[in-house]
């Protein structure tokens, strides 16, 4: 394994175990409030999980960022021909199923949710956003592998 | 690009993961330099020659000149 990479996996585990424990101490903190009844639970939730989602996502990109430094300049070749190949033909298998909505046809399909059946706007927003983002990776992936199997 | 890496490397009797280890690559970097299927930055150029204790056009050469 590429010793560079250590500290990286280090950083990233410690990280997710501070992420955990805010997480606790949030519950913890949320509940307690809100069976005191000065605080609504519903709303301290959405603040709870959106500043997770920042935690989390921010993480991620610093992560990211690290491990790519941390990696030799053939493999950020291979990752920087599989975003901009992989990703942008990925991108376009995902343009063309959004353009086939603008069928009339489209209006009637039963296109199936990706939140345990949830069939609310946010749900199929989500649901597209992720499908997107699989097709996207799916060709990064098949691109990183030619790529690197090209050289072999 | 053609390159001479890997005779170098066997005339010091290295294995692709010693010199991998001299460059700061992986194991898999120095195969495709020394296929020929993946030519090397400038300053990676530059260690590699420093490595060999060789200027760059010794070791490697331009298949266009």
């Amino acid at each position: 394994m590429n010793k560079n990479l250590t500290p990286v996996i280090v950083r990233s585990l410690v990280g997710l175990l501070i992420l955990m424990a805010l997480l606790f101490v949030a519950g913890v903190v949320v509940g307690f409030l809100s069976a005191k009844g000065s605080l609504d639970a519903d709303r301290a939730l959405v603040w709870v999980v959106a500043a997770m989602a920042v935690i989390i996502m921010t993480g991620g990109m610093v992560v990211t960022v690290a491990w790519m430094r941390s990696i030799d300049e053939a493999a950020q070749e291979a990752h920087k021909a599989a975003w901009f190949w992989g990703g942008t033909a990925g991108m376009m298998v995902g343009g063309i199923l959004i353009i086939l909505t603008v069928l009339p046809q489209a209006r009637t399909w039963a296109i199936p949710s990706g939140f345990e059946g949830r069939a609310d706007p946010a749900a199929y927003a989500a649901t597209g956003g992720a499908a997107m983002m699989l097709i996207m990776v799916l060709g990064y992936t098949i691109v990183w592998a030619w790529w690197w199997w090209r050289r072999r | 690009m053609n390159n001479r890496l890997k005779i170098l490397r066997a005339e010091r009797d290295w294995s692709q993961a010693d010199l991998a280890d001299q460059l700061g690559v992986s194991r898999q970097t120095v195969n495709a330099l020394e296929t020929g299927r993946y030519d090397p930055s400038l300053p990676l150029a530059f260690k590699i020659a420093r490595v060999f204790d060789q200027p760059i056009e010794a070791i490697f050469s331009d298949t266009d000149a």
